[in-house]
């Protein structure tokens, strides 16, 4: 899902808990445009949604009952280029070059390791992403049931033809 | 967290945390700015009061017969070069026809990048510019950098808009290096409307200088398409001399200013202040 114009997120686990922190970056995002007329980094957002994650002990004041059950990767474009974080359920987050996540994601980041390299073009990224997809998706991959997205330097969701035509690469 | 062990046990009177209502107070004043303004454009209704509602100018003036503000005097200049800003104020601070100091600084340093003078009440000066610096510091911690002199323009016009109904009395003038270390100035009013700018004179001598740079800098109209630069091709020692030029002759004729010009020069090399003598009458 997009979370401004430069930043963009994919979501594993309860859906319903990511669009919350999904909405909650969107505000945070936009209320920095408004206070400082400029976007707000990558490493910012992810920190304003990983803050939301341990909400326990205060008390009277948004305390929760449960955590999110959800791990996020927000990848974004700022001044410093773009960049990957993984968060997950306890507030942490990490930087990443590749990071998979989800059911199939031991095998996938393995795949990953091993075909990552700084070098690559976006065109070449799309290929790999795509085939390590298809290595741990049970159904063929087809333009309608996978979604792609990238941010390069503002977030752009693929339509099914430009699904097809990465997949016509595979 | 760790100290919930040295707490007293529930049953004694609770005790205030005050990092917990410092906090809620500065959530809503972040998210304040955003929700009154949506406030206001859905309800239509354009007095919708701030969360913490102050005294506003009306109600204090009908209640106490009194005027809550003073007007310091003072005048603040800035000129934008193509890599270096000059930002002077006069020192002298005075009341009615009194001096009260002629060695008042009007300029504070909120980012290194980043200078802001203002004129005015300086009561209201001093709270808006500890603000400023203050919120400087909390974005530093927050984001790992310090703030770009664009991004502090929208924060003081935000600052100074959430006190629409009891303003600062204070006319600003922000000067700086914007990310690409071309230099940048915004001159406000007293509620926040602000606009980027290649020179501007604010406080009791603008009426005086204004016209005089007008005529030296000539600046291109804002409202042309495509936007044309606004910083002057002077130099920066040409820029300086002028900024001397207009405060000597602001002197000779307003009241207020005089006594000394504190002049601050913002480049990549840094900054560096100087202060030339004025006339003392």
């Amino acid at each position: 899902m997009e979370i401004d114009e430069h930043v963009g997120c994919a979501m594993s686990g309860l859906i319903a808990d990511a669009r919350t922190l999904v909405e909650h970056a969107r505000v945070e995002t936009q209320n920095h445009r408004f206070s400082y007329g400029e976007p707000m980094t990558v490493e910012s957002t992810t920190q304003a949604i990983c803050d939301l994650a341990l909400r326990f002990g205060e008390g009277e004041e948004e305390s929760m009952s449960r955590p999110f059950g959800v791990s996020l990767l927000i990848a974004g474009h700022d001044e410093n280029g773009p960049s990957l974080y993984y968060t997950d359920p306890s507030g942490t987050f990490w930087q990443c070059n590749a990071k998979a996540i989800g059911s199939g994601s031991e095998g996938a980041d393995s795949s990953l390791q091993e075909q990552f390299n700084k070098e690559l073009t976006l065109q070449e990224a799309e290929t790999i992403a795509l085939s390590i997809l298809k290595q741990v998706m049970e159904e063929k991959v087809t333009p309608n049931n996978v979604d792609i997205a990238m941010v390069a330097p503002n977030y752009h969701l693929y339509t099914p033809a430009e699904v097809e035509a990465v997949i016509a690469r595979l | 967290n760790g100290l919930r062990s040295l707490r007293p046990p529930r049953s004694r009177r609770p005790r205030r945390n005050l990092i917990k209502e410092g906090r809620k107070r500065d959530t809503g004043h972040r998210t304040a700015p955003l929700r009154l303004l949506l406030q206001a454009t859905n309800s239509g209704d354009s007095t919708t009061s701030p969360p913490s509602s102050p005294p506003s100018p009306t109600t204090a003036m009908s209640r106490r017969g009194d005027w809550v503000y003073e007007n310091n005097g003072g005048t603040c200049v800035a000129i934008a070069g193509a890599d270096y800003c000059v930002v002077a104020a006069d020192t002298r601070l005075s009341v009615g026809y009194n001096i009260l100091t002629r060695e008042h600084s009007k300029i504070c340093e909120l980012a290194d990048k980043c200078v802001i003078a203002s004129s005015g009440f300086q009561g209201d000066i001093k709270a808006l510019q500890k603000n400023l610096a203050a919120r400087e510091l909390l974005y530093q911690h927050q984001h790992n950098k310090r703030m770009s002199c664009p991004a502090m323009a929208q924060l003081l016009s935000n600052t100074l808009y959430y006190k629409r109904f009891f303003p600062y009395y204070a006319f600003n003038v922000l000067g700086g290096l914007d990310s690409e270390g071309k230099g940048c100035v915004y001159s406000y009013d007293a509620v926040g409307s602000y606009e980027r700018t290649g020179y501007s004179a604010q406080g009791s001598g603008s009426t005086l200088i204004m016209p005089v740079l007008d005529n030296q800098l000539k600046s291109p109209s804002p409202l042309l398409v495509p936007a044309r630069d606004a910083v002057t091709p002077l130099s920066e020692s040409e820029a300086v001399d002028l900024v001397k030029d207009v405060f000597a002759s602001a002197t000779e004729r307003d009241i207020y200013t005089g006594d000394k010009v504190e002049i601050v020069v913002i480049n990549k090399a840094g900054t560096r202040r100087e202060y030339i003598e004025l006339r003392k009458d």
